[in-house]
C-alpha cells in the first residue's frame, strides 16, 4: 500500500467517524518494506527526539577509543562527540562496552589507545580537573548504608570541597529534588531500593557538574521512582547540562535522550537522533495510520470499508499497558513507606 | 546415588574454592609446622631442641671454674654466652635487662672448694618470669655440676640437703650413715649413666613437677647450694611468674587480635570496591591516595583505641603494670597499631575480594602471631625459630611490651622496638601505595 493511500484512507475514515473520541480501539494501514510488516512502537515519540544536535562547543570527543583485558576487546575504535547540553543515549546489549566506556570517560579506567576528551581535558593526564566537572551515576547504589540521606550527601559534598554554606544548601536541595527531605535523617539501610537509586542520583549532582555521565540509574525500581528520576534527568536537561546516559529501556532513551549512540561488540554500530537511526538503510521501516475508535463496532466496519477500497488493514483491540495499570491503580505520588 | 551426586557436587565445589582449600588443608599444615618447631619436635635434638640461654662470668679463673664452664657448654639444652670479665655488661645487666633468662657467675675462690663446702662461689642471677626457661637451666645445671667436680659436688650437695632437712626423725648421725651408704650407690649409677649418655636432664619431667607443685628449679639451686638471686620482678618469685605470664599472654592476645581487627578494617577498601562507594571516592577530586591514606588514618585509630582500651580493661584483671610508664605505653602502642595497620592495608590492596583477604590473613596472622611470640615466650623455641620469629612484627611488639611491663623499661629503653616497628610500618606502607597506584594508576 502506498503511502498516499494510507493517507487518503485515514482522512476518509476520519470524516466517516468523526463524532467517536480517540481511544478505545485502533484500526491501522501498514507500508513496510519487502518481505514483512513490522508494527511501530506504541509510545508517542517526544518531540525533542527529533530535535538536531545542539551546534554549541563540544564537550566530549574521543578518537579511536580502545579498551582491552587481556585479549578480549571492550572498546573498539570509539570515535564520539557530544555537544554541550546535548543528552547522548547510549545503547547496546550486555558486553557492548557501554560501562567500559563511561568508565573511560569518567578517568576511572585507563584506555588502551585513542584519545578521549571530557570538558576539553585529557581523561589520563588531567583526570583530577576532568572529576571536578563531571558527576556520575554508578550502575551501582554506591551510598553508605549506615549513613543517614542527609549524611551521605553532606560526605559526598564534602569531598569536592564545597564551603559550609554552599553544602548545606546542595545537600537540602538534592535531599528536594530524590523527594527524600522527609526520611532524610534515616540509615540508608532502612531505604527502599527506589529511595537508595534517587539518592545515588542526587549525590552525583551535588556540586553541579557541567557533564553528567547516568548508568543504568533505573534498574530495579518502581515506576514511581523511576519518573522521579526522569524528572531529575529532565531538570539537567532544562538547565543545559550535558548527559551521558546508558540504559537497556529503549523507552527511557527515546524519551530523554537527544540523539543516540549504538554499541555492538565494541564498535559504534550507529549514531543519530531517533529519526536519523530510523532512516538508517539497515532499519526497516514502516507507515501506519492509527485510527481509534470508542467501539469495536465502530473499527469493524472502517475495516470493512478500507478492504472493500483494497486497504489491508489489521485491527488491534487497544488495551492499556500494564505500567498504566499500575500508574492509575496506585497513583503518580512516590511511595517511600519503611521496608519490612 | 542421589547423595553420591549431593557429595561429588559439593566436593567439585570445594575443589574449586582456593580459599577454602587453603584453610582446611594447608593451614593445619603451616600450624603443625610451627608447633613443631616451636617445641623442638622436629629434627629429635640438635638444634631442634629448647635451649636456654646462660650466661657466665668466670671470675674464677682456675681449672676447676674452666672445667665447668667446658660441662656446661656441653650440655645440649644450654646456650652458653661466655661474658669477659671486663665487660661492663655483665650477666646480671644483662639478665636485667631482660636479654636472657639467667647467668652463672663463678666467684673467685670456686677452684679452691668446688664441692661447696664452705661459702657458695657460684651466684645464679636469673629472671624468674621466664619460668621455662629455669626449668631447663636448673636441670642442665645439675649433670654439669656432677661432670665438672665428680664425687665432690654430690657430696656436698647430699651434705647440705642434710643441713636443710636435718632428719628429725632419725637423728643426724644415722642420717648421715644413711646417706653416705646412698651416696656410694649413686656413685655408680652416674658412672651408668653416663656411660649410656642419658644424663641430660629431661624436661618434661621437669613441666611436670612444676605442675604438681614442685618448683624445680629453685628445688635443685637449693641442693646444689647456688646464691640465688631474681634480678628482675618485686621479689616475690611466685608473684613475679604470675604477672610475666599474664603481661605475656595479654601482650600476645592484643597483638594478635590487632592483626586481626586492623586488616578487617583494612578489608573495608574492598567492600567499599565491591559496592561501588570506592568508585564514587576516585571520582572525587583530589589524589587517588589520598583514599588510602584516610584509610590508614581510619585504622590507626581504631588500632591504638583497641590496644589502649584492652591493657586499661586487663590491668584492672591482671597484675599488668600498665601505669608504669604510660607515655612509653602509648607511643608503643601507636607503633604496633601502625604496623600493624600497614600491614593490614597492605594485605587489603593485594587481595582482590574480601574472602580472599580473610582466608589469606587468617594464615598468615595466626603464624606470624606463633612465630613472633604472641602464643609462647619465644625464649623456649630454637634459636632458628627465634631468629625467623624477627622477622615478623609480634615479636617486636612483643619485646617491646615486655621491656615495659616486666623489666620496668622506659621510653628511651624500648627505642629499638618502636624504631623497628616503625620501619617495618614504612616499607608495609610504601609496598602498599605502589600495589595500590599499580591497581588503580589512572590519574
Amino acid at each position: 500500500m502506498a503511502g498516499s493511500e494510507a493517507k487518503r484512507a485515514a482522512g476518509f475514515l476520519h470524516r466517516l467517524f468523526a463524532t467517536n473520541s480517540a481511544r478505545g480501539f485502533a484500526c491501522r494501514g501498514h507500508e513496510g518494506k519487502a518481505g514483512g510488516r513490522r508494527p511501530t512502537p506504541p509510545q508517542a515519540i517526544p518531540p525533542q527526539l527529533n530535535a538536531p544536535p545542539s551546534p554549541d562547543e563540544v564537550v566530549l570527543r574521543t578518537r579511536g577509543l580502545v579498551r582491552r583485558f587481556d585479549d578480549q576487546v571492550a572498546v573498539d575504535g570509539l570515535d564520539l562527540e557530544v555537544r554541550k547540553g546535548e543528552c547522548l543515549g547510549l545503547l547496546g546489549p550486555n558486553g557492548a562496552g557501554k560501562s567500559t566506556t563511561v568508565r573511560i570517560l569518567s578517568t576511572l579506567l585507563a584506555p588502551s589507545a585513542g584519545e578521549a576528551e571530557v570538558l576539553g581535558l585529557d581523561v589520563v593526564k588531567d583526570g583530577a580537573r576532568v572529576r571536578e566537572r563531571i558527576g556520575v551515576v554508578p550502575q551501582e547504589l554506591a551510598v553508605y548504608e549506615h549513613l543517614t540521606a542527609r549524611e551521605n550527601l553532606a560526605f559526598f559534598g564534602d569531598l569536592y570541597a564545597l564551603d559550609r554554606v554552599t553544602l548545606a544548601a546542595a545537600v537540602e536541595r538534592g535531599l528536594a529534588v530524590a523527594g527524600l527531605a522527609d526520611r532524610a535523617d534515616e540509615p540508608v539501610r532502612n531505604f527502599s531500593g527506589g529511595m537508595k537509586r534517587r539518592l545515588n542520583v542526587a549525590v552525583a549532582l551535588l556540586h553541579d557538574p557541567e557533564l553528567v555521565f547516568l548508568d543504568e540509574p533505573t534498574v530495579g525500581i518502581d515506576p514511581q521512582s523511576r519518573n522521579r528520576i526522569f524528572e531529575m534527568v529532565e531538570g539537567l536537561r532544562a538547565r543545559g547540562t550535558t548527559l551521558i546516559y546508558t540504559s537497556h529501556q529503549l523507552g527511557e532513551v527515546e524519551r530523554l535522550c537527544d540523539r543516540i549512540a549504538i554499541l555492538d561488540r565494541g564498535r559504534l554500530v550507529a549514531k543519530g537522533t531517533l529519526a536519523e537511526l530510523q532512516g538508517h538503510p539497515d532499519v526497516r521501516r514502516g507507515a501506519s495510520a492509527n485510527l481509534h475508535f470508542d467501539a469495536l463496532g465502530d473499527a469493524q466496519r472502517a475495516a470493512e470499508l478500507l478492504a472493500s477500497n483494497g486497504i489491508t488493514c489489521t485491527l488491534d483491540e487497544e488495551r492499556p499497558d500494564l505500567e498504566e495499570v499500575f500508574l492509575d491503580l496506585t497513583g503518580h505520588a512516590l511511595r517511600d513507606g519503611v521496608p519490612s | 546415588m542421589r547423595a553420591w551426586t549431593l557429595c561429588k557436587k559439593d566436593l567439585r565445589i570445594y575443589s574449586r574454592d582456593r580459599v577454602g582449600l587453603l584453610l582446611g588443608l594447608g593451614l593445619p599444615l603451616v600450624l603443625a609446622f610451627v608447633f613443631g618447631g616451636a617445641m623442638g619436635a622436629m629434627g629429635g635434638g640438635g638444634d631442634g631442641m629448647i635451649r636456654a640461654k646462660l650466661y657466665v662470668e668466670d671470675r674464677d679463673q682456675t681449672d676447676a671454674s674452666r672445667e665447668l664452664v667446658e660441662a656446661l657448654q656441653a650440655q645440649d639444652g644450654l646456650r652458653i654466652v661466655l661474658i669477659p670479665l671486663d665487660d661492663p655488661e655483665t650477666a646480671r645487666v644483662r639478665v636485667a635487662d631482660g636479654n636472657g633468662p639467667a647467668g652463672l657467675v663463678i666467684d673467685p675462690g670456686y677452684g679452691e672448694a668446688p664441692g661447696f663446702g664452705g661459702e657458695s662461689k657460684l651466684r645464679l642471677v636469673r629472671d624468674p618470669g621466664k619460668t621455662i626457661e629455669q626449668q631447663v637451666i636448673a636441670g642442665n645445671l645439675l649433670p654439669a655440676l656432677f661432670q665438672s667436680t665428680q664425687a665432690e659436688i654430690g657430696r656436698s650437695a647430699m651434705t647440705r640437703a642434710l643441713d636443710l632437712i636435718d632428719f628429725p626423725g632419725i637423728g643426724r648421725e644415722r642420717a648421715e650413715e644413711i646417706l653416705q651408704a646412698s651416696w656410694d650407690r649413686m656413685d655408680e649409677l652416674v658412672a651408668e649413666l653416663e656411660t649410656d649418655g642419658s644424663f641430660d636432664a629431661d624436661d618434661d619431667e621437669a613441666t611436670d613437677d612444676e605442675a604438681g607443685g614442685f618448683d624445680f628449679a629453685s628445688a635443685i639451686t637449693n641442693v646444689l647450694g647456688l646464691e640465688v638471686e631474681d634480678v628482675v620482678g618485686g621479689g616475690d618469685a611466685a608473684e613475679d611468674q604470675k604477672s610475666a605470664s599474664q603481661s605475656h599472654a595479654v601482650s600476645g592476645i592484643a597483638v594478635m587480635m590487632l592483626l586481626f581487627g586492623l586488616i578487617a578494617c583494612g578489608g573495608t577498601l574492598l567492600e567499599e570496591e565491591a559496592e561501588g562507594t570506592l568508585d564514587r571516592l576516585r571520582l572525587s577530586p583530589g589524589r587517588v591516595s589520598d583514599i588510602l591514606v584516610g584509610k590508614f588514618l581510619f585504622t590507626w585509630i581504631v588500632g591504638i583505641v583497641q590496644l589502649v582500651l584492652l591493657f586499661l580493661v586487663t590491668s584492672m584483671m591482671f597484675t599488668i603494670p600498665i601505669f608504669r610508664s604510660p607515655v612509653a605505653l602509648f607511643v608503643l602502642c601507636a607503633s604496633v597499631a601502625a604496623a600493624a595497620t600497614c600491614f593490614g592495608i597492605f594485605f587489603a590492596v593485594s587481595c582482590r575480594t574480601r574472602k580472599q583477604l580473610e582466608g589469606l590473613s587468617t594464615i598468615v596472622v595466626l603464624t606470624m602471631s606463633a612465630f613472633g611470640g604472641s602464643w609462647w615466650p619465644l625464649e623456649i623455641t630454637p634459636e632458628w625459630y627465634q631468629t625467623l620469629g624477627h622477622f615478623t612484627l609480634n615479636a617486636w611488639a612483643m619485646d617491646g611490651y615486655q621491656g615495659l611491663f616486666w623489666y620496668g623499661k622506659d621510653l628511651v629503653g624500648i627505642l629499638p622496638e618502636i624504631g623497628v616497628l616503625l620501619a617495618i610500618a614504612a616499607v608495609l606502607a610504601t609496598a602498599a601505595v605502589l600495589q595500590w597506584k599499580r591497581r588503580f594508576r589512572i590519574a
